[in-house]
């Protein structure tokens, strides 16, 4: 009994230590520092016009909940560039999960009055009314990227250009397969029932049609680099020979790619979207089938705060006439290839 | 434990008209052949699908090349969820379920791959992915065994809170892994099979053994089957419940490792509604969410289906909405089946 | 109160059956308008089923039901209720959630266009409850925050509330206190004064003196004794109806002298256990190749004694002591390591994996012995788990069968022999011939006193005072949680025995408790 005893206490011991050894290993590597402590976060310095600080403002940020790199980066590249004002106060309010619940949270960013907010709504439709309350009240809104039904609900609205961004991917494509009509072309859209995923096929569509080609090969990956993974490796198999493919999602990219080096595949091209600096990366080594990418800029965070800064300010754009902020701003989506990729790696976002 | 609130037929019993008609209708042996029916059954679905790809793409499914390369993708694609559902059948069987599957799996995929963790290298994310996997399912089947938490609600907190930490670790960014023994888990072949496809055949066939050569599986179909009976038969049924939680865990920790290397990253959106897939392979596998019945093989073929079905559509550039409802179909359809029969059995039995 | 002469149900020869079970075998039973009518029956003598029958939850397979005179069928609970039958059960079939007034008008809300009627209802129910006395009880008070006599109320108020004709009350009292039973008894009169008619079930024979008229008794799905006066009628005789012999069973022969037990040395020595509520103080002992009974009716204590031996619930007080070794409270395990075994009431819920088949019901508690590093081995499990069925005459001895396809019986048998599997020294039998029919009882009967033969002692629990004197070397009596009387099996008589079992109905109780012999303390 007491040898039993003294023997299971020694097991005890010996599973104790080694559970507690697991756990300082394992708490010791949640850390996800790196070396070079490189944010991914692309900010402006302060503009010639705009570099004297003003008044003291506050800028309410509700984004959604960061679950994909980009939107990550979108928040990101709010704070950090509010850091570089030493007038503007940032309050960033949690959006939550859905529409209802990112209007909570703007009704009590609205009662706490800031000088303006900057809003990426959930749902552009569904956040127009909250848009109109905290115009109404005064504040100033700036609309990021999804925009509202009813454009009285904000101040300014900048965005990204979905069906351009299609546009720019077809037209990377289509010179490259000038005159090859029977070319097959895939394409690995986000999630199909988004309108951005619906401009986005229809500029690629568009653009490709000029060319005399269309999509053979066609399965959403969901935004997310596991189904980016696995729509990959069936899309393949569909598809024993490819020319062409564009994948609308960097962040859902880094499966896609996966899969095709498992797949062992090379006999085709593929254009990134967004521009993450992962994409960047790759397309700057030639290691992989990555060729380009087109962006649809998480940097719109930032310029947003710029605008709201200088908006709530009263101050126009330094190097336009106009002494207000454009009502109005669309974003290039830009072709990024190995000739330009290092004027672009700046701006690359961390997917 | 009053006898007299036992609202049950009163057992007064004529043992030899049961004994004598029991034989005469052979009951059990339409009772021991009733998995291995099922899975026949299944066996034809997967069949009917592989019929249904040679009609609609015979470039595929009927050049013998293509039709291999097509099923290795296939099983490649079931590997991760198929080694999670080895684990969530041990536990169906139980009597309990784990809606923590998935968001273990990103746990593990995120801690595995934290800049921390891959500088240590490839052992380190091992260890750690299988280790958080492991861990995680003590803290679920503590709360079950002796914290008497219900398993919906202990694996809910815990789907909840795990996805959570993972978010947290990972700052939401996708964590890419570069780590050349991680890579070639998903990239390499033994004998032209991926690896992945291996990993897959040899937890199943560990499974297997496992539930039904051990005394492991024989103490978890005991205590699903009837729980008091076990406990009155001496059987520890509260560590064999936090054991089996662990082992659930455990098995998406190895998922866990099977996803960062297939997409070569750790996210905390990896592993979206695996706790769903899993029950419901489970389930048209045969497993009683009640307990005591259910085999890895009926689990593994049900995981099969669904990945194949998921091949299909793609391969024949169909949107993935019908897919869902098909999907749901399915586990209707094989439920009201078992429904259907145990439902019988229990009418003509106890006339309950 | 007022006994009319409308007899508003008459059973005539009714029979229910179950694959296997003949539930209900020729039930007779006559209740008039106003009166109390008792019905007293073992735990199996058929009275759930009987309930569930009159309440519409089942249908019998022949026989006849004449309610209010007509032939009537109730083929579903919705019947029985609209004719007038309602049903309180043990466990109260009310919604927790729902508040008084909602819970009596359950089902038949009062409405106006598919609105509920709030305040009609309202109004209604307290009116329902001032009619049983109890005005003070909140309607608007949510069920699941009242006492259980509380509830026992509201049901009653539900049942008001259909316009019943027929009460049956399943044990009402077994939830209550004393002063409560009190109460509950006031609102039957008030209910019979009223000239509703009430099915009252009890084991407890004060209670049907004090408030019922007739008795109509059960025994194995049969009416043993109809339409007794519940006033006059000796408890002796009620007993032995319940109870009784209908055949003889044929016990094994004992062994000549019961001195041959090393008196020094008892296998189990159990000193001053006690569960609180259930039992307290109870001392005993059992020795190798020793058959101990203990008897008593349901309530008593006596199935708990058996549980907590074994460790399925942790005693409060006392030790277990078997050979030298005191047992930790509360664990099954160490019970079994110490070679103790239990085969519970319970056979289905609590014995045995009915979809399993029968080896590896016998080799639950041992199959990790036949297991190499983990690994089970089935085979050897098989050979084993037959030579223990043989030895058993289980029928069919087809190890690979489902247990559920087995009689009561043999699956008894399998629950034995699954601890004779692992050498085990002490068997705990609580009330192993129950569901067991008659010629099976005596092959079980010989089985057990082969086992004591062959050097395990045997504690076993059973309500029938013939088994219990038949089949045991030693013989204890409990009533309401205590020891009453211990002594050698042939220095009692059923009769004896009877009078100590019954709650202190005939014999002063104070007395009987100081009559316990010395041997419980020994």
């Amino acid at each position: 009994m007491s040898a039993s005893s003294a023997d299971m206490s020694r097991r005890k011991l010996l599973l104790g230590g080694a559970a507690v050894g697991a756990g300082v290993l394992l708490a010791g590597c949640t850390s996800n520092d790196t070396k070079d402590g490189d944010a991914g976060t692309n900010t402006k310095e302060n503009t010639a016009a705009s570099q004297a600080p003003g008044k003291a403002v506050t800028i309410g940020f509700s984004a959604p909940a960061a679950d994909h790199g980009w939107i990550g980066a979108i928040t990101a590249n709010a704070k950090a560039q509010a850091a570089k004002f030493s007038d503007v106060t940032l309050k960033v309010v949690d959006a939550g999960k859905d529409a209802p619940a990112q209007i909570a949270a703007l009704e009590t960013l609205i009662g706490s009055k800031p000088d303006a907010i900057v809003l990426l709504p959930q749902d552009g439709a569904q956040l127009t009314a909250i848009g109109k309350k905290a115009t109404d009240a005064g504040i100033i809104v700036i609309n990021l990227d999804r925009e509202f039904s009813d454009s009285a609900a904000s101040f300014s609205l900048i965005k990204g250009d979905n069906y351009g961004m299609g546009i720019a991917a077809g037209k990377f494509i289509g010179e490259k397969l000038k005159g090859k009509t029977d070319a097959v072309i895939g394409e690995i859209p986000g999630i199909d029932e988004l309108q951005l995923t619906k401009d986005r096929s229809k500029g690629f569509a568009d653009a490709l049609k000029t060319y005399g080609l269309t999509v053979k090969h066609r399965v959403a990956a969901g935004f997310t680099v596991e189904s980016g993974q696995k729509a990959a490796a069936n899309l393949l198999q569909a598809a024993p020979k490819l020319d062409a493919v564009w994948n609308h999602d960097d962040d859902q990219g880094v499966g896609v790619l996966a899969a095709i080096q498992q797949a062992g595949r090379k006999e085709f091209f593929m254009v990134g979207g967004a521009g993450s600096r992962d994409a960047m990366d790759h397309i700057k080594a030639g290691d992989t089938v990555l060729t380009c990418t087109v962006t649809y800029p998480p940097s719109m965070a930032s310029s947003a705060i710029i605008l709201a800064r200088l908006a709530a300010q009263g101050k126009g754009m330094g190097d336009l006439v106009e002494l207000q902020v454009p009502k109005l701003i669309v974003l290039q989506s830009e072709t990024i290839t190995k000739d330009n990729v290092d004027k672009y790696l700046p701006l690359g976002f961390k997917s | 434990m009053s006898t007299a609130t036992t609202p049950s037929a009163d057992p007064v019993e004529l043992s030899k008209g049961a004994a004598s008609s029991a034989a005469g209708q052979s009951w059990w042996q339409r009772d021991s052949a009733d998995s291995a029916k099922r899975n026949l059954a299944l066996i034809g679905v997967l069949v009917l699908l592989l019929v249904i790809g040679a009609w609609t793409r015979s470039d595929i499914f009927l050049d013998i090349d293509r039709l291999w390369s097509n099923e290795l993708t296939v099983l490649t694609q079931a590997s991760s969820i198929g080694v999670i559902v080895v684990g969530m059948t041990f536990v169906m069987i139980s009597g309990g379920i784990d809606l923590s599957v998935g968001a273990l799996l990103a746990l593990a995929s995120v801690w595995c791959t934290t800049v921390a963790t891959q500088d240590l290298g490839p052992a380190a994310m091992v260890f750690t992915a299988l280790a958080v996997g492991a861990i995680a399912g003590l803290v679920n089947g503590g709360l079950i065994a002796y914290g008497k938490l219900v398993p919906f609600i202990a694996t809910l907190a815990m789907m909840l809170s795990a996805r959570g930490l993972a978010q947290n670790i990972s700052g939401s960014h996708t964590q890419i892994t570069a780590d050349p023994f991680i890579k070639s888990l998903a990239g390499d072949r033994l004998f032209g099979v991926p690896y992945m496809v291996i990993i897959f055949v040899v937890v199943t066939a560990l499974g297997w053994v496992l539930l039904n050569r051990t005394t492991f599986g024989r103490r978890t179909i005991a205590i699903g089957g009837n729980a008091e009976a076990a406990r009155l038969a001496g059987i520890n049924v509260r560590l064999q419940t936090l054991l089996l939680y662990v082992l659930s865990g455990l098995c998406c920790g190895i998922a866990a490792l099977m996803v960062v290397s297939q997409t070569t990253s750790g996210s905390n959106t990896h592993g979206d509604l695996y706790e769903l897939s899993a029950i419901a392979a489970a389930i048209i596998g045969g497993t009683a969410l009640t307990g005591g019945r259910g085999t890895i093989v009926g689990s593994l073929l049900g995981v099969l289906i669904f990945t194949q079905i998921t091949n299909l559509f793609i391969v024949n550039n169909l949107q993935l909405d019908i897919q869902r409802i098909i999907n749901g179909g399915i586990i209707v359809a094989a439920v009201l089946i078992q429904q259907f029969r145990v439902g019988s059995f229990f009418r003509t039995r106890f006339n309950k | 109160m007022t006994i009319t002469d409308d007899i508003v149900l008459r059973l005539t020869d009714v029979v229910k059956t179950f694959p296997g079970v003949r539930a209900l075998d020729g039930v007779q039973l006559e209740v008039r308008a106003g009166e109390v009518h008792c019905l007293l029956g073992q735990n199996g003598a058929g009275k759930s089923t009987l309930i569930k029958v009159l309440s519409g939850a089942h249908t019998p397979d022949s026989g006849e039901i004449l309610w209010l005179g007509q032939p009537a069928a109730f083929n579903s609970p919705q019947t029985a209720m609209k004719a007038g039958i309602a049903t309180i059960y043990q466990e109260l079939d009310l919604v927790d959630g729902l508040s008084v007034a909602e819970n009596i008008y359950l089902g038949h809300e009062p409405h106006n266009a598919g609105f509920v009627a709030r305040r009609t209802m309202r109004r209604g129910a307290a009116e329902i409850l001032g009619r049983l006395g109890h005005a003070e009880i909140p309607v608007g008070r949510e069920v699941g925050k009242l006492p259980a006599a509380a509830k026992q109320i509201v049901s009653m108020g539900r049942a008001l509330s259909r316009e019943a004709r027929l009460l049956i009350m399943d044990e009402p009292s077994a939830v209550l206190a004393h002063d409560e039973v009190e109460n509950l008894f006031r609102m039957v009169r008030a209910l019979t004064a009223q000239g509703i008619a009430v099915i009252y079930i009890s084991h407890r024979m004060e209670e049907i003196r004090e408030i019922g008229d007739r008795v109509t008794v059960l025994k194995d799905g049969r009416t043993t004794a109809a339409n007794l006066d519940a006033k006059t009628t000796p408890t002796r005789e009620l007993v032995s109806r319940m109870t009784g012999r209908t055949i003889e069973y044929v016990f094994p022969e004992k062994p000549e002298t019961t001195q041959v037990y090393d008196k020094d040395a008892p296998l189990l020595q159990v000193e001053g256990l006690s569960l609180d509520g259930r039992f307290s103080d109870i001392s005993l002992t059992v020795h190798a190749g020793e058959i101990v009974g203990i008897t008593g009716l349901v309530g008593s204590g006596r199935s708990e004694v058996l549980e907590t031996i074994f460790g399925a619930r942790r005693a409060t007080a006392g030790t277990v002591v078997v050979g030298n070794k005191a047992l930790r409270r509360g664990s099954v395990n160490a019970a079994v390591k110490a070679g103790i075994g239990m085969a519970p009431e319970e056979r289905k819920s609590q014995a045995l994996l009915l979809g399993e088949p029968i080896y590896r019901n016998v080799t639950l508690a041992g199959f990790a012995r036949f297991a190499r590093v983990g690994f089970t081995d089935s085979g050897r499990e098989r050979v084993e788990a037959e030579k223990i069925t043989q030895g058993l005459d289980l029928r069919p001895n087809d190890v690979r069968r489902p247990v559920r396809t087995l009689s009561g019986g043999n699956q008894q048998k399998v629950v034995v022999g699954r601890w004779l599997l692992g050498g085990t020294k002490l068997l705990l039998l609580d009330e192993p011939t129950r569901g067991v029919d008659v010629g099976a009882r005596a092959e079980l009967y010989q089985v057990i006193r082969r086992l004591a033969d062959e050097g395990v002692g045997v504690l076993l629990v059973s309500s029938e005072v013939p088994e219990v004197l038949g089949l045991s070397d030693r013989v204890l009596v409990m009533r309401e949680g205590r020891l009453v009387r211990e002594a050698p099996a042939d220095e009692l008589d059923e009769d004896t025995v009877l009078d100590l079992v019954m709650a202190g109905s005939l014999l002063d109780g104070a007395d009987l408790a100081s009559t316990a012999p010395e041997g419980t303390a020994a």
